[in-house]
């Protein structure tokens, strides 16, 4: 009988790890807290860079945990979490008593909040929509109408919502806004051909592979349209139309621009979920509430607390390429403690 | 535009403000342009809600219109903030009430950073103590006058002779209201309702039965600008940030616009006048303009009290066609009469203007 | 670093407005002044953080620093916390000064600013009572404010005012006592230097403009040309 890992959280990250863990003999248990597997990635239609459908990578995960035995615990939620010597005995609502030799928190990211951005509008005008409620609109696959019942002609997205906001209380990058900005902008290119759609960000952070490609593709190809300035406010005419006020500050005047829709890219956040296992376990958190690892370069994914590790977005918010490389990486992390091999306690020379 | 999000948004930003015993402070512009809404203020609190307040003879100007137009510093400002402190605290008062939305940032605004910088309060006591031997406590709870008229709102609905409903037609009138920037716009939990969709004066409008209309420019200023309107050669700038506010509120029609800061209720009627004057311009019905009110003329006209003591005469804009509007009944051989009956000279029609 | 920039940081406001701005627009893109005049406080909050002496000193004697109209809309805003209002309100208080302040047309409005409000706050207890509200100087305020003006005391006294009178009320007179300590008030904290500093770079810069000069009043020539010069030279 192997050592048993509980895994916290069933999105990609969650699915990931526990098959690769369960591949190397462990039993593994994930705990997830809605009635089904695959987190976030069940909303988001189709994906950047390359486009492909969301619900390819879903299947990839499910294939993964039909070949492996994992134990998934649905709709499950966790009231408490005891460390007994070297193991911990997690308790569940109902109850039930569940004994892991290492835990994996993967308790992931929430969307920011939009209405927190009051000036936006988002909750009040109508046609002020979020870059999710887009991709349900995306998902609908009927003909793309604005919430008051237009067909959108002039489009606006705005970068950075709930991002790099003091006034929100974010201070990061949510480092998956940008070229999602870029790929929807294209999307609703290609089905409202004659639309003008406008990109409002501040810097565009087109890192990872094929972003920047992207990028140029969005203007050389679909005639996406980019000016640098954040919005400072929304507001709404009499015909239920919106009113941006933002500064091209590549040419230093203020700008009014009247838009149909608007699509505000709301960044990420460490979910509420992330939240009450960090105070269950007393793990270091960030300023920003995401989880810390014991050391950025050589211990990420891994905790303060002996035995549990953590992966994906609950440490920071990540795109689902880097999701998949670091639940991998937290399982070679897990394995190395569960083996007690020596690599385990490399120390730090200053 | 879905009111719940907005009612959502309110829930965030409701301050504590006190019940009774309060210390005032007038405001140099309303009183100077608007004395019958302060009367109106203390009389609906002494003598309608039973409150206690004290209306200090010995309070000067705060000199917020010097300190935003750079000639007054912030040290000086914050002393003299400081001696209105120590005088309330004199009176046996710890609950202010401040008339004026300038005054009333500007005491936020040095209250905060008191906080933040607690020398800076050590450096005032050491300067109010030196200039006038005296020491002050900080507010317990500060106020500015439309926050007592919001809180007991409701007790003005119960008490109101009208409603802000057209009787004939049954309709409530269109009204757009205007916070005035330094209200919330430098600390939005000073606030009713924050600083982007704020509550103070639209909860008075829903409670008394009118309609709040949003327009794409009511944050917007009013075009004071302090030394942008102070200064003869600057006042382009303030009359054209009004005349932006006017052009995109007009296809709403309002019927009204209800404004917190006595500056921007003076800027808001004298600017309709000059824009008719300079381009033939009149904003509102028929072109009689757009009448201003203060929240106490509001309260006070919904009470039943006559326009001429609420001072509705001594507008630019003339407030005939909303009474009429509303049912008030009013008495026109009144309008220029001195407290002892005498008639007075009736003020020249502008040419523009629809009276 | 400059020494001006040393001087800045002296003003507690310029420590509250001041943290780090990544040019993002979101001041600009609401300020009433950027809409009517050539004014981005982005621009100047960017320039102030370079800390380079020379642009510092070109900003102290411009235009630009008096295009601000005060309505603190850029703190609601600001994603890095800066408030550009309050570095402005830094940079014209050491333009008065450093008597930078007259090498500019709006600049030089402060002489008004501080013979009309100034003076009223000392004389009176008020910054603008009506009565120092002469239509004469403010036609824009219509017939109605003549009529105000030309009546006072009986608009006042059916408005329930109190007019220049003992006690309590609208525009009653401030008693003398009250008036004494305010000026106390001015003396301890720099108030009448300030007002010293605005009065002798403005009577210099008078001598220089060839333009007569009072110690006091409204009635002279410099008054009545920095009161209502434009250049028109101001717009975008």
């Amino acid at each position: 009988m192997g050592k048993k890992v509980v895994v916290i959280g069933g999105g990609i990250t969650g699915m990931e790890a526990s098959v690769q863990l369960s591949a190397l003999g462990y039993s593994v248990t994930v705990l997830e807290k809605e009635s089904q597997l695959g987190g976030h990635l069940n909303d988001w239609t189709v994906l950047f860079p390359n486009l492909r459908k969301g619900n390819e990578i879903v299947s990839f995960l499910e294939h993964g945990l039909e070949l492996q035995e994992v134990n998934v615990i649905y709709n499950s939620k966790i009231s408490g979490i005891k460390k007994i010597n070297k193991h911990y005995e997690i308790v569940l609502d109902n109850q039930k008593q569940i004994i892991a030799d290492a835990i994996l928190v993967a308790t992931g990211f929430d969307l920011f909040d939009a209405h927190r951005k009051e000036e936006f509008g988002y909750g009040i005008y109508e046609n002020v929509i979020t870059s999710y409620d887009l991709e349900k609109i995306f998902a609908e696959k009927g003909e793309i109408k604005t919430p008051s019942g237009i067909n959108p002609k002039r489009i606006g997205f705005i970068h950075c919502v709930g991002s790099r906001d003091e006034k929100v209380n974010n201070h990061y990058c949510s480092n998956v806004c940008c070229v999602t900005g870029v790929k929807q902008a294209m999307e609703l290119k290609t089905l409202i051909p004659d639309a003008e759609i406008f990109n409002f960000y501040m810097d565009m952070r087109m890192f990872d592979t094929h972003f920047e490609e992207l990028y140029l593709e969005s203007q050389k190809k679909y005639g996406i349209n980019f000016i640098r300035g954040r919005l400072s406010e929304a507001n709404e005419t009499i015909d239920k139309r919106i009113i941006l006020k933002v500064e091209d500050t590549l040419t230093s005047r203020p700008l009014k621009m009247t838009v149909d829709l608007l699509v505000l890219l709301v960044g990420m956040e460490p979910s509420k979920g992330t939240k009450e296992i960090a105070k269950l376990l007393n793990l270091k958190m960030r300023e920003s509430g995401f989880l810390k690892p014991e050391d950025d370069h050589t211990l990420s994914n891994v905790s303060n607390m002996p035995g549990v590790f953590f992966a994906g977005t609950c440490s920071g918010p990540m795109s689902i390429k880097y999701t998949f490389t670091d639940a991998r990486a937290a399982v070679t992390k897990i394995n190395c403690y569960l083996k007690e091999y020596e690599l385990q306690h490399r120390i730090l020379l200053n | 535009m879905k009111d719940e999000g907005k009612k959502q948004i309110w829930k965030d930003y409701q301050k504590d403000i006190a019940d009774d015993h309060y210390y005032y402070v007038r405001s140099c512009i309303r009183q100077s342009f608007f004395p019958a809404s302060e009367e109106f203020f203390l009389r609906l609190l002494k003598d309608d809600l039973g409150k206690d307040v004290f209306d200090d003879p010995n309070h000067t100007t705060c000199t917020g219109i010097g300190y935003h137009s750079d000639i007054v510093s912030f040290e000086t400002i914050m002393t003299v903030v400081a001696r209105h402190f120590s005088m309330m605290k004199e009176s046996g008062y710890k609950n202010i009430i401040i008339s004026c939305v300038t005054s009333f940032g500007i005491y936020t605004e040095i209250i905060e950073t008191w906080k933040h910088f607690p020398e800076v309060l050590a450096k005032t006591r050491e300067n109010l103590f030196k200039a006038t031997g005296r020491e002050f406590d900080i507010p317990e709870n500060m106020a500015h006058a439309s926050d007592i008229i919001y809180k007991f709102k409701d007790e003005i609905a119960q008490k109101a002779k009208y409603r802000l409903v057209n009787p004939i037609t049954g309709k409530p009138l269109n009204i757009v209201e205007h916070i005035g920037c330094h209200y919330s716009k430098m600390f939005p939990k000073y606030g009713v309702g924050g600083a982007e969709f704020p509550e103070v004066l639209a909860g008075m409008i829903d409670a008394w039965g009118g309609k709040v209309i949003d327009y794409p420019e009511r944050r917007h200023c009013c075009g004071f600008g302090f030394r942008q309107y102070l200064v003869q050669a600057n006042r382009g700038y303030s009359i054209a940030n009004s005349k932006k506010k006017f052009d995109s509120m007009e296809p709403y029609k309002p019927d009204l616009i209800l404004a917190n800061c006595p500056g921007c209720t003076m800027f808001m009627d004298k600017w309709q006048y000059t824009i008719s004057e300079m381009e033939g311009k009149t904003y509102g019905e028929n072109q009689q303009g757009i009448p201003v009110l203060t929240y106490e003329e509001l309260a006070g006209l919904v009470m039943g009290y006559n326009p001429w003591d609420l001072g509705l005469q001594y507008h630019q804009i003339q407030s005939e066609p909303l009474l009429h509007k509303l049912g008030i009944e009013f008495s026109i051989e009144d309008k220029y009469k001195t407290r002892d009956g005498r008639q007075m000279p009736i003020p020249e029609c502008p040419a523009n203007i629809n009276y | 670093m400059g020494k001006l920039y040393d001087l800045l940081l002296q003003d507690i406001r310029f420590e509250e407005g001041l943290n780090a701005c990544m040019n993002c627009g979101v001041c600009t893109a609401i300020c009433p002044a950027a809409e009517f005049y050539k004014y981005d406080p982005r621009e100047i909050v960017d320039t102030i953080q370079t800390k380079d002496e020379e642009k510092t000193e070109a900003l102290l004697k411009s235009e630009t620093i008096w295009y601000c109209g005060q309505c603190m809309s850029c703190k609601t805003r600001c994603p890095r916390g800066n408030t550009p209002a309050l570095v402005i309100m830094a940079l014209r208080t050491l333009s008065q000064k450093l008597g930078y302040f007259t090498d500019s047309e709006k600049g030089r409005q402060q002489f008004a600013i501080k013979r009309t409000v100034g003076e009223n706050i000392l004389k009176y207890g008020y910054c603008v009572p009506t009565y120092a509200v002469d239509p004469k100087m403010h036609p824009e305020q219509g017939p109605i404010w003549e009529h105000i003006f030309n009546n006072i005391d009986d608009v006042m006294d059916r408005l329930g005012g109190n007019l220049k009178k003992k006690g309590s009320g609208a525009l009653r007179e401030i008693h003398q006592k009250n008036l004494d300590e305010l000026d106390k008030i001015f003396e301890v904290t720099g108030g009448y230097k300030l007002y010293g500093e605005i009065e002798n770079y403005s009577e210099k810069k008078a001598g220089e403009m060839g333009l007569e000069f009072k110690k006091e009043g409204i009635d002279n020539e410099y008054f009545r040309h920095v009161y209502t010069c434009n250049s028109d030279n101001h717009g975008k």
